[in-house]
């Protein structure tokens, strides 16, 4: 048995500069697209994720996607408000556990404020407050994981959702972004759910529509949160978050809903649409990632070539003094492996940490944690580049034997 | 019959596309531990012959048996590990591996044929880089003499019973010509083996058992008088 491996090392050693070069344009090139795919999928996950606690939104009629956008993703902006009938006739329909209205309209130092009920908090005593209890009076609030409050502590909501931007702020300036006069109590915190419900504030319904000069569905001086309401005294609401008993349920609110008064959606129905277009982005990203990958090895496959043509006397020389061709052609081909297949490992690496960096970046700005994971389409890019750099290694190698060992000396 | 000793017989050469054969060599024998120089103009085939005689170069007609083994009839493979076991060679150039120390160019031949050297060989090595005198030091850092010392330890490796030098003095100053020039010959007379140096140099010729000089494709014996 040979060992061509102090030839090999020799070479690296003496071209160290090249090699770093080398192995950092195929790792580059190849953590593009591992980078292109991860995020996607996680991007996916993550939205997916978020979305696992509405199993049915109704909302007025409109744009789908804005509804989900700002109910499950808290991307609030003004949109429609759906009927207080729709419900009140929500609250009575069989195969509903839950009917929640989602309203909102304040916030807390950038924590949105939703109203909603206690049954819609804990997701209908499927997620306990890890601290503390659910709100059980009007000035009560549950915040999330991620909102810095104490249980114990009292705070004011401002007017405004944090999200608009500081044009339409200071366009509503007069009139909103001003203090309430109630106060809140913290009295439970939620377990963490990695979505941007962790950074809400989650209070009485009652509390929002009282505070925004709304009826509250119960008597005027009534301080009773949570449905039964009087159907007569509910106002609109920007979105209701429906608990169905069953799947088949599920399917037949949406129909019961869709009605001229207001729309009924599945947010897995959306999230798809979005996904789709998504996927055609991700394709033609990993596309333009491949060609990128293709054009790196082609050019850097090229260049070793020359090199190892340059080197032909070298070879002469080993062969001269006693290599078989076998050995020759195993420095050769390692040379090249171990820069291709490096790279490819190395770029794996590299494109995951990109990956995990733009999670963090995205995160901060949807509000939900995108979970990045090894996916079998990354590994068989990594594959298939490391597969074609062995077999491509063979040109080099085969070349230089094709040179006759005189020839070679003469240089 | 020693494995040093060499019989050529009706050798002749030429190139691809040449009308006339560049060598021919009716009769050459050397017996096992004789020196012997070759001299002649440059372009007069020397270092072809030399290429011939180590195997490099295949041969239009003709053998070349050192000791039992006709090298021109030797397939590839084994032709590769004769080289490895039975010969060494000593080029201008030094031809040393750049990023590998002076040790481990002169254990390089090792790695042909097996993945770790031994330990007595690799005490070997220690010793032949010791009495050529040169720093354990990477390749490109050394000087041009002690790279050639390097190059002809790494030839001594596996104490063949030949050693092929090709202008083995003709890259190096005055001072180092006659310290690789005395070490190649005390070396070799050490470890008993034949050598043949293609030379321009007449001092380092002068101290070889025979001369030979190359003309019109022909080896012509020069007589001691002329040497």
């Amino acid at each position: 048995m040979f060992n061509p491996l102090p030839v090999v090392v020799a070479d690296y050693r003496r071209n160290r500069l090249l090699v770093i070069i080398t192995l950092a344009l195929i790792a580059i090139a190849m953590a593009i697209g591992v980078a292109v795919i991860a995020q996607e999928r996680a991007l996916r996950q993550g939205s997916a994720r978020a979305a696992d606690d509405f199993d049915l939104l109704i909302g007025a009629p409109g744009s789908p996607t804005q509804l989900v956008l700002t109910s499950v993703y808290l991307r609030l902006q003004a949109i429609p408000l759906v009927d207080g009938q729709v419900l009140a006739k929500a609250m009575r329909t069989p195969g509903v556990r839950y009917a929640a209205p989602i309203a909102f309209g304040d916030n807390y130092l950038g924590h949105p404020i939703v109203g909603t009920i206690a049954a819609f908090a804990d997701r209908g005593g499927s997620l306990p407050p890890d601290a503390g209890r659910l709100f059980a009076r009007r000035g009560e609030a549950l915040v999330g994981a991620k909102v810095m409050l104490p249980i114990g502590a009292k705070f004011r909501p401002e007017h405004g959702a944090h999200h608009e931007s500081h044009a339409d702020h200071d366009d509503d300036h007069d009139a909103a972004d001003h203090e309430h006069a109630l106060e809140y109590t913290v009295v439970g915190r939620l377990p963490a759910r990695h979505n941007v419900w962790d950074s809400a504030i989650l209070v009485p319904v009652e509390d929002v529509w009282a505070i925004h000069g709304l009826p509250t569905g119960h008597a005027d001086a009534d301080a009773q949160i949570g449905p039964p309401w009087d159907a007569a005294k509910l106002p609109g609401v920007p979105a209701i978050a429906l608990k169905p008993d069953s799947v088949s349920a599920a399917y037949a609110l949406r129909i019961a809903f869709r009605t001229p008064q207001s729309t009924a959606l599945f947010p897995a129905e959306v999230l798809n649409e979005l996904y789709a277009t998504l996927g055609d982005v991700r394709d033609l990203m990993s596309l333009l990632a491949l060609a990128t990958q293709v054009l790196v090895v082609v050019a850097v496959l090229l260049a070793l070539l020359v090199g190892f043509l340059a080197r032909a006397r070298q070879f002469a020389v080993l062969r001269a003094i006693g290599a078989g061709r076998h050995y020759v052609f195993a420095v050769i081909w390692l040379e090249v492996s171990v820069l291709v297949a490096g790279g490819a490992v190395v770029g794996l690496a590299l494109g995951y940490g990109a990956a995990e960096l733009l999670s963090v970046v995205i995160a901060a700005r949807l509000g939900f944690t995108l979970p990045v994971t090894f996916g079998a389409e990354e590994l068989l890019l990594a594959a298939s580049l490391a597969v074609s750099g062995l077999l491509i290694a063979t040109l080099p190698a085969l070349l230089s034997l094709r040179t006759p060992i005189a020839q070679g000396l003469k240089g | 019959m020693a494995t040093g000793d060499l019989h050529v017989s009706e050798l002749s050469f030429r190139f691809a596309g040449q009308a006339s054969d560049l060598l021919r060599v009716d009769q050459l024998s050397i017996a096992h531990g004789q020196t012997l120089g070759i001299r002649g103009a440059s372009g007069a085939g020397k270092s072809t012959l030399l290429h011939c005689l180590a195997g490099i170069e295949p041969v239009d007609r003709g053998s070349i048996r050192w000791g039992g083994d006709d090298i021109a009839a030797l397939p590839a493979a084994a032709l590769a590990r004769w080289r490895a076991q039975r010969l060494g060679l000593v080029f201008q150039d030094f031809h040393l591996v750049e990023g590998l120390s002076a040790l481990g160019n002169i254990l390089l031949p090792a790695s042909f044929n097996s993945w770790r050297a031994s330990p007595a060989l690799k005490q070997r090595a220690g010793e032949l880089l010791a009495r050529v005198g040169a720093p354990n030091r990477r390749a490109e850092l050394l000087s041009r003499g002690e790279r050639q010392r390097v190059a002809v330890a790494r030839a001594l490796l596996f104490k063949p019973e030949v050693i092929l030098a090709d202008e083995p003095t003709a890259s190096l100053d005055a001072d180092n010509r006659e310290i690789v020039s005395a070490l190649l010959l005390d070396l070799v007379s050490e470890h008993g083996a034949t050598l043949i140096v293609v030379s321009h140099e007449a001092h380092l010729l002068a101290r070889l058992d025979r001369q030979l000089e190359l003309r019109g494709g022909v080896l012509h014996e020069i007589e001691e008088s002329h040497v």
